[in-house]
């Protein structure tokens, strides 16, 4: 016969393997309708709203263009070098979800082509041919090298990042403006075809007759894969390339000096993709993640933001930190493998455990 | 001589035992783990099955190969451009694209251009009727044997083809109705005189991945299935290519390109960088365009360093598998059977072993699921371009891998199969086979269209 004496101790026992049972049931909580909010948000607010953003921008910066190609004064110069640097920004975040309509139908190589064909560019801009946007859309992939981020950016800095307004010749206004007209076109294209459908399988991954995302965890998989992509991207090719050469000729956005600032934003959109956040925030795979494991949470987060602290720390631009912050610059690069490593292992696991 | 019956004794014990280890040997060489399957790549197989499925590197490499590894992926896709320029020089004077992953998207499949598109992701092999001093196709007098249908600014380039389709319909057995789409291509807007007898073979860019493996595999395993006079009266004949090799200036066994024409990676990569992007190498130190008026006259050959090339060559050798998705599913396992039983496997061998390899471990000995033999075949008049390229005749195609092709929707968002990507599905490839292919696509013509389901969802799965 039990003693009263003992039953506190019985009831502890009791409620402790309730607790317990009761935590068992919650791993065994069905996550699909937290996966599908996730998918749904991330389609429509993080890839669809970054590339209506492309495109909105691009449009400012073709009205830009447009009044410096008749009002060509230092002012506006600058206002279009913000305007690229703004969209710029956005297309550089939105590399860390480079998959679907802008991988497959061949937008990535038309809009951010590098190098820039200096040679071809000269012959262009000598020839008497009238420099278009039908212009550029008939060199079509002949010549992605000529069109594009990047001939934009040789025009409006110019070789060394010096241009004035004063030394914008007559053709050169001329392609600039057909560069601005074919880049708010290309926008549109990857815009119309994530809002036309394929925004739209991402978000219902899983659901019958889905060939694109047969299942939910085929659909996080692309995703993590895109983040620890651009990771790798980022440190093993913009970064290691010029480093290992010494050669500040290799670096990507040489004429506006904006490498860094592009690395930083490719880095930045691994954690808008991961919180759901692009301009406004909703469900992201942050949420899975600390429904079941807070230490892994906390590690990415740890990590990219150490990750962005480290390629802040290089104080100088990019070309000139390849030779004089070679220890900031291999800090920068380690930090950002660190993070692909916790990406690419252990979220990779992790969505393939939970993203059935 | 005589021997002592001991002797005799352990002779025969000895005898035995050879032999029962001779046939373990032979039993372990055939030996299937259940798992085996699933590993299209062996211990080099991958599972992906996003968009990025083709583009992973070996598991097995170590850092210092995959650092290697990684090299070669910047290079290949890197964009060249005209010369002089600081970084990525030589394109050109006329090519067919400015790098690398400009056509294998993804390390996959090219596609056909759609209607008023210009044809960036295939390209057009020329000759004339004879032979190149090593048995190779003849170039055409002003085009060389491949046609670049692009310049840089200022430059002519040789040409366009314009393509167009003529739709048949045909029935399967049961009457139910499918189309094949017949091409023509026509040569345009040639820049100088084009001869009228010029022989032209499409080809579209060919996945990359594998192809270290298939590399690792002996001579002497790939001549094993050939029979090339058809000695064991099955219809397949089974016929090795010999090419000209750039490297030991012979003549040896062709394993890559659509008709088994390169022997090596190395001049695979090469070849591909000299004719398709005006890039000069070590092994092909000429511009393409030497004796016409496009060449550039610049002393920078070679354009690419032979550390780059390597870079490339090593890249595209250590490209993973992707492993099967769904190789136990009763539907996609009824495909397997109906496969075997239609006898696609004769050609499209499933199963085969590379070569003990100790200087380059990571492809030795590694059982493999390829579904190719690197054989040519017969395929009929209907797929034949009627251009001789070495050995292989007009209709002679070499047996195209199957591994991976499940997810060519994926990466490449198109089905468009075979040399010229004229099949717009795996069921319109398989009734293009004709030639030696002709009795297993009758098999298939006269499947259910439940059989044929289970057959496709097969092809799905590799």
């Amino acid at each position: 016969m039990l003693k009263l004496k003992h039953w506190p101790l019985f009831l502890g026992i009791a409620a402790a393997t309730t607790i317990s049972c009761n935590k068992d049931d919650n791993d065994a909580v069905d996550t699909t309708a937290l996966k599908s909010e996730i998918l749904q948000n991330v389609a429509t607010n993080v890839c669809t709203k970054s590339y209506e953003d492309l495109s909105d921008k691009a449009g400012q910066l073709l009205t830009a263009v447009t009044t410096l190609t008749t009002t060509t004064t230092d002012d506006n110069l600058a206002t279009c070098r913000n305007l690229w640097k703004s969209i710029r920004e956005t297309w550089e975040r939105s590399e860390a979800w480079l998959f679907g309509p802008v991988e497959v139908d061949n937008i990535d190589p038309r809009i951010d082509t590098w190098p820039v064909d200096f040679n071809d560019l000269n012959t262009v801009l000598a020839s008497p041919d009238e420099l278009d946007e039908e212009y550029i859309e008939s060199l079509d992939e002949d010549h992605d090298a000529l069109r594009g981020f990047h001939p934009i950016e040789y025009l409006l800095w110019g070789q060394n990042g010096d241009k004035t307004a004063s030394a914008l010749t007559n053709r050169e206004k001329e392609y600039l403006l057909a560069l601005a007209q074919n880049l708010k076109k290309l926008a549109d294209e990857v815009k119309t075809s994530w809002t036309g459908g394929y925004a739209a399988s991402l978000a219902t991954a899983g659901a019958s007759g889905n060939t694109e995302f047969p299942t939910q965890r085929v659909a996080f998989e692309a995703i993590v894969d895109a983040m620890g992509g651009i990771c790798d991207e980022v440190a093993n090719a913009k970064m290691k390339d010029p480093f290992d050469a010494q050669d500040p000729q290799l670096e990507e956005s040489p004429f506006a000096q904006n490498s860094i600032i592009d690395f930083t934003n490719n880095i930045r959109g691994i954690m808008d993709m991961y919180q759901g956040k692009f301009t406004e925030d909703g469900k992201g795979i942050e949420d899975l993640v600390r429904s079941y494991n807070l230490s892994l949470d906390n590690d990415i987060k740890t990590k990219h933001s150490t990750a962005v602290a480290a390629l802040q720390a290089i104080s100088v631009p990019f070309g000139e930190a390849i030779i004089s912050q070679q220890s900031q610059v291999q800090a920068a690069m380690n930090k950002i493998n660190d993070l692909a490593s916790t990406i690419d292992e252990d979220l990779k696991q992790f969505v393939q455990q939970y993203g059935q | 001589m005589r021997i002592p019956a001991i002797y005799r004794v352990c002779l025969a014990l000895v005898t035995a035992i050879v032999l029962i280890l001779v046939a373990c040997n032979k039993f372990d060489a055939g030996y299937s783990n259940p798992d085996d399957e699933w590993r299209s790549g062996g211990k080099q197989t991958v599972f992906d099955q996003s968009s990025k499925a083709f583009g992973h590197p070996f598991p097995s490499l170590s850092e210092t190969l995959e650092r290697v590894h990684e090299i070669g992926d910047a290079q290949f896709s890197s964009t060249f451009v005209s010369a002089p320029a600081p970084v990525n020089p030589g394109l050109g004077p006329i090519f067919n694209n400015v790098g690398c992953a400009s056509c294998h998207i993804g390390d996959g499949r090219g596609k056909v251009p759609g209607t008023g598109e210009i044809s960036v992701l295939m390209l057009f092999r020329l000759s004339i009727a004879g032979e190149d001093p090593h048995g190779g196709p003849n170039p055409v007098p002003g085009y060389g044997d491949q046609l670049q249908n692009r310049g840089n600014i200022g430059v002519q380039k040789e040409g366009d083809v314009a393509i167009s389709y003529n739709d048949k319909t045909f029935y399967f057995d049961d009457g139910t109705s499918y189309n094949l789409r017949f091409p023509t291509y026509t040569v345009i807007n040639t820049y100088t005189a084009f001869p009228a007898d010029v022989m032209l073979s499409p080809r579209v860019a060919a996945p990359v991945f594998g192809l270290g493996l298939l590399e690792a595999l002996s001579d002497a395993d790939i001549l094993s299935r050939a029979d090339e006079k058809d000695t064991d009266g099955d219809g397949i004949s089974g016929k090795p290519n010999y090419v000209w090799n750039y490297t030991t200036n012979s003549t040896t066994l062709g394993r890559f390109g659509w008709k088994a024409n390169q022997p090596n990676l190395l001049q695979q990569v090469a070849a591909a960088y000299n004719q398709d992007i005006g890039i000069t190498t070590s092994v092909f130190p000429r511009e393409s365009t030497l004796g016409q008026p496009q060449y550039d006259g610049r002393s920078d050959d070679p354009e690419l360093i032979d550390s780059l090339l390597y870079s490339v060559e090593f890249y595209v050798k250590t490209l993973a598998v992707p492993g099967r998705r769904n190789a136990t599913d009763a539907i996609v396992q009824q495909g397997k059977q109906l496969f075997m039983s239609a006898g696609c496997d004769k050609c499209h061998t499933p199963s085969m072993r590379t070569a003990v390899n100790v200087v380059f471990p990571d492809v030795s000995n590694q059982l493999i699921h390829p579904y190719t033999d690197l054989l040519l075949h017969d395929m009929g008049d209907s797929l034949a371009d009627h251009r001789p390229d070495f050995l292989a005749t007009g209709n002679e195609w070499r047996t195209a891998p199957l591994w991976g092709i499940g997810l060519t929707q994926k990466v490449n968002g198109h089905n468009n199969f075979l040399h010229d990507g004229r099949a717009r599905s795996l069921m319109e490839a398989i009734m293009w086979h004709g030639g030696e292919a002709l009795q297993s696509r009758n098999k298939v013509k006269a499947m259910s269209s439940t059989e044929r389901n289970a057959l496709i969802k097969f092809l799905e799965s590799l």
